[in-house]
């Protein structure tokens, strides 16, 4: 009897598992499993999920490190090169303004960078030297045909610029559209005030200064500044005026030696 | 025998859950260790030899088994059953007569 129910209960799972096999009743037997079993994989499933992303998380803390340290070379470098091209658009901007004016025409120039500047003694330093063939008195403008000074010193990279405001600078100007003549002297601390000018004379404040060619120091025309106060007195048989500088010593960075002009 | 057939029926359905959906999370590139078969091996092994506990885990866990894996049903079934019975062959033939003729 014992022996008959085993081989019936053995026949009955066979049967079955057969059944379960066939092509409709197998998927459909499935499916219902997955059905009820989905609410509990799912869980399941996003537990795996976290918890196997926080192992990854920490068996890639190694290489995050690097990667960060990788990137951050890169940023460094895109950051440099970004500089680098911020500092070309500029220079190519000076240029193509300088061009503009023509400067190309009437000078031979070497460009030339601020590098330092000294405000007490109203000189710079810019990064062209003897090796650049830059020589002392040099005309020094910037790209609107400003004059900024004239070079003072030649080390072998650098050479020190004084300004025009420069104490020991002194050069002869004339007054745009009018036949005055006189000689600009600095004062230091950005001061430039003209001399020698005829009591006669009609001078208004804004009057434009540019160099003359009577000495023979700097190129004709250059623009200096504008008169910004007039002194006239009974006694002395000059008026002087003082100068506004057309440049502004902030905003100097690239600058023009002019090689060679007409005299 | 009811309760063992309850027990090693959720415990098999909650174990395939287990490797299907969380521990396969763990092996995603390598093979992963069929666990269920594991222990359907672990409890035929230590259980009481003469409990039916480790052949009733052999046909739920191969049920299961074959229901979340793409085979057939019956092929997991049958090697989780011919695996417990072949462990219980052996223990039945070799291992217990051994230990009843040296510890009597």
């Amino acid at each position: 009897m014992k022996l008959y129910l085993r081989i019936l209960a053995i026949f009955l799972i066979i049967v079955s598992l057969l059944l379960l096999n066939l092509k409709p009743i197998s998927s459909n037997f499935k499916n219902f499993f997955f059905l009820i079993s989905s609410p509990i994989q799912k869980t399941l499933w996003k537990a795996g999920n976290k918890i196997s992303i926080f192992f990854e998380t920490i068996s890639e803390i190694k290489n995050f490190k690097k990667e960060n340290e990788e990137l951050k070379l890169k940023i460094q470098a895109i950051l440099s090169e970004n500089l680098a091209l911020k500092e070309l658009k500029k220079e190519n901007e000076i240029l193509r303004e300088a061009l503009n004016l023509g400067l190309e025409k009437e000078f031979e120039f070497k460009l030339a960078r601020v590098i330092g500047k000294d405000i007490s003694q109203d000189s710079l330093i810019i990064d062209k030297g003897e090796k650049d063939k830059l020589s002392k008195d040099l005309p020094v403008i910037n790209q609107q045909k400003i004059l900024i000074g004239k070079i003072s010193e030649v080390y072998q990279n650098f050479s020190r610029v004084q300004l025009l405001t420069h104490r020991d600078i002194s050069f002869d100007v004339k007054f745009s559209e009018k036949e005055i003549y006189g000689l600009a002297k600095g004062k230091g601390n950005f001061n430039l005030s003209i001399e020698l000018l005829p009591k006669e004379k009609e001078i208004q404040i804004g009057d434009k200064i540019l160099t003359s060619a009577l000495a023979g120091n700097f190129p004709k025309d250059l623009f200096v500044g504008e008169v910004k106060k007039i002194k006239k007195l009974d006694i002395e048989p000059f008026q002087e005026t003082e100068v506004q500088p057309a440049f502004d010593f902030q905003k100097l960075d690239l600058l023009f030696v002019i090689t060679n002009f007409q005299r | 025998m009811i309760k063992k057939i309850f027990i090693s029926l959720f415990s098999s359905y909650f174990l395939t859950l287990f490797q299907s959906s969380f521990l396969v999370k763990f092996w995603p590139k390598i093979f992963l260790p069929n666990f269920v078969l594991i222990s359907i091996i672990l409890v035929n092994l230590f259980e009481n030899q003469k409990s039916n506990f480790g052949i009733f885990l052999a046909i739920f866990g191969g049920f299961f088994l074959d229901i979340f894996s793409e085979n057939f049903i019956g092929y997991y079934i049958l090697i989780s059953l011919l695996i417990s019975l072949f462990i219980k062959f052996i223990f039945k033939k070799h291992i217990q007569p051994a230990i009843k003729l040296r510890y009597g």
